[in-house]
């Protein structure tokens, strides 16, 4: 039967052929349905193979798609490659959000963390350079805030984020700059919580030398963060205002209550300790000054006087016995 | 051979209690003080955290209250009634510095400089007068700074809150003095110089021999002698073991004192 013939060898061919395609579906064969718009899965083919994921095929991140019609399109899991290092792929950014407290509550199976695409987007993902990155600096407080609206709300009225997000101002701290990045530690872990001191002191250096001067700073300095003042304890962490601003913790109104979370009882007279105080600075702080030049004169005195006395004693008293020696 | 009493049982005790509190207030203070040292973090973690130190502190400064009450009390108890009020402020057997002392001062430096005679000394010499006073003077100003930075809620009521800036560089301050006095020059006075070396255990026994008192301090001697009463401060030597803990004592204290010292010098360079 010549037609059956033909079945035989058509369908032998069509086999053959989807066998041969199960190996290479070029990108082109998904272009030829996916750029058309209103497509599900549209690809804006230009941003996309401009994007650093350009140069890969497809099927490199959406596995299993072998021939058309594809099934259900599996979750891309940007981890097979970015903490195996793969195709060359960076690993070092992956695998701290692995430890990150996002990547940490998708290991425990919470499906509403952010994964990787939540923030960085999925085809059109650029370096944090690039002015079209969704993971661009400028662009990092409206990326927290879509699952942290409350913190972005008190950083867009602080001192640092009106700086940042009004007058453009990239130099202030930003979400990124004390949550660090990809590694975004537990908000509890004492580790973090030193690192942040000396964030802070990145930018207020004069500030963190003379905290470091107050039982606080000392405290902190030798590594340890419960029951003792660190910078936000007292100026805040996203809604840092000036303590000219009457909302400010340290404004004359919010100050006896910001002492008081630490030090209860704690008056208006107990908030006139000088938390950043330099004893060397005469014209704010005369007293301390004076207090300070008269322990610096008293030491040098009693240790002058009685140095000498004992030097000169051991001096004696050595050529004395040498003397009684020699004379035996 | 009969010894000469110099210091009584509760002069000893005062003393020991003294030796260790302090000690224990430094070990306990200056890795605040030298927060910068990397040495200050693994003692720290050494005396159990900083609240562990903390509270080591405050024991410390407890029993430094307590023994300067018992000492003020027993001064007191000397003079109103043991001595019915016929005590001499000014005399030799008194604590209180007078002409003498400035004159030994004068003529001790002349000593050490081969240009006279070595002074004569009394019962107590001006470098331990100078020793007494200044644990008035640092207790003082050490022990009612700490007060207010223990508790500077209860002090904010009388005053303003930078007085605790002022209290925490006196306290400072005067730490570095004391820790630094008495592990240089308090030891050197009393143990290091070589008439004593390596140690002079007459505070942990309370007693030196005639030789001694005849030698360090002929005027007392004499004086002893001229009324009488050196049948008054004659004891029985101590017990072997009393000498033997008194050196084990005295150079344990000596030596943990010294390890400070160091940790301190090492402190001032690091910041």
């Amino acid at each position: 039967m010549k037609c059956t013939r033909l079945a035989v060898l058509m369908f032998s061919s069509l086999m053959f052929s989807l066998a041969f395609t199960a190996v290479a579906v070029a990108k082109d064969d998904c272009y030829s349905c996916h750029v058309q718009k209103g497509m599900q899965g549209y690809i804006d083919k230009k941003s996309f193979e401009q994007s650093v994921h350009g140069g890969l095929d497809c099927t490199k991140c959406h596995v299993g798609m072998s021939a058309y019609p594809h099934g259900k399109v599996l979750k891309v899991n940007c981890g097979s490659c970015h903490f195996l290092g793969r195709e060359g792929a960076p690993t070092e950014k992956a695998l701290e959000y692995k430890l990150s407290v996002h990547g940490q509550a998708l290991v425990a199976g919470n499906t509403a963390a952010p994964n990787c695409q939540t923030c960085h987007g999925s085809h059109y993902i650029f370096r944090s350079t690039d002015a079209r990155s969704e993971t661009r600096r400028e662009n990092i407080p409206s990326v927290c805030s879509k699952c942290h609206p409350a913190e972005f709300e008190a950083y867009s009225k602080s001192i640092h984020g009106k700086e940042f997000l009004d007058n453009k101002n990239p130099a202030v701290p930003t979400c990124f700059d004390c949550h660090a990045e990809h590694r975004i530690p537990r908000t509890n872990e004492a580790e973090w919580k030193l690192a942040l001191i000396k964030q802070c002191g990145n930018c207020h250096a004069e500030e963190l030398n003379t905290y470091h001067k107050t039982y606080h700073g000392k405290v902190t300095r030798l590594g340890y963060t419960t029951s003792i003042a660190k910078c936000s304890d007292c100026h805040g962490a996203h809604g840092i205002l000036p303590p000219s601003d009457p909302e400010s913790r340290l404004s004359p109104k919010n100050i006896v209550a910001t002492c008081q979370a630490c030090h209860p009882g704690a008056t208006a007279n107990f908030t006139k300790y000088y938390a950043h105080a330099e004893e060397s600075n005469r014209a704010k702080y005369p007293v301390l000054y004076y207090t300070f030049m008269f322990m610096t004169v008293l030491l040098i005195s009693v240790f002058a006087f009685f140095l000498t006395h004992t030097f000169l004693w051991a001096y004696r008293a050595l050529k004395e016995r040498m003397e009684k020696k020699g004379g035996e | 051979m009969s010894e000469i009493r110099r210091f009584n049982s509760y002069h000893r005790i005062l003393h020991v209690a003294m030796a260790v509190s302090f000690i224990g207030l430094v070990a306990s203070g200056m890795p605040i003080k030298y927060a910068q040292a990397p040495w200050a973090i693994w003692l720290t973690k050494f005396l159990g955290g900083y609240q562990g130190a903390a509270l080591i502190h405050r024991i410390c400064a407890v029993i430094t209250f307590g023994y300067f009450a018992a000492h003020i009390l027993y001064v007191i108890h000397n003079i109103v009634i043991v001595r019915k009020l016929k005590f001499n402020p000014l005399g030799p057997e008194s604590m209180v510095p007078w002409i003498k002392d400035a004159e030994d001062i004068y003529n001790n430096f002349k000593w050490f400089l081969g240009l006279g005679p070595r002074p004569r000394h009394d019962q107590w010499t001006y470098w331990e007068k100078f020793d007494y006073w200044a644990v008035f003077w640092g207790v003082g100003m050490i022990g009612v700074s700490g007060l207010f930075l223990w508790f500077p809620v209860f002090f904010s009521k009388f005053l303003p809150g930078w007085a605790f800036n002022i209290a925490t560089v006196i306290h400072s301050d005067e730490a570095l003095l004391a820790a630094g006095f008495i592990f240089t020059i308090h030891y050197f006075n009393t143990h290091m110089r070589p008439e004593k070396f390596p140690m002079d255990t007459v505070i942990f026994t309370g007693t030196m021999s005639l030789h001694e008192l005849k030698h360090e301090r002929p005027l007392e001697y004499e004086r002893l002698a001229a009324e009488n009463r050196l049948k008054d401060y004659e004891v029985k030597p101590q017990a072997a073991w009393v000498t033997d803990a008194g050196i084990i004592f005295g150079f344990a204290i000596v030596l943990i004192g010294f390890f400070l010292l160091i940790l301190i010098l090492l402190g001032q360079f690091y910041y």
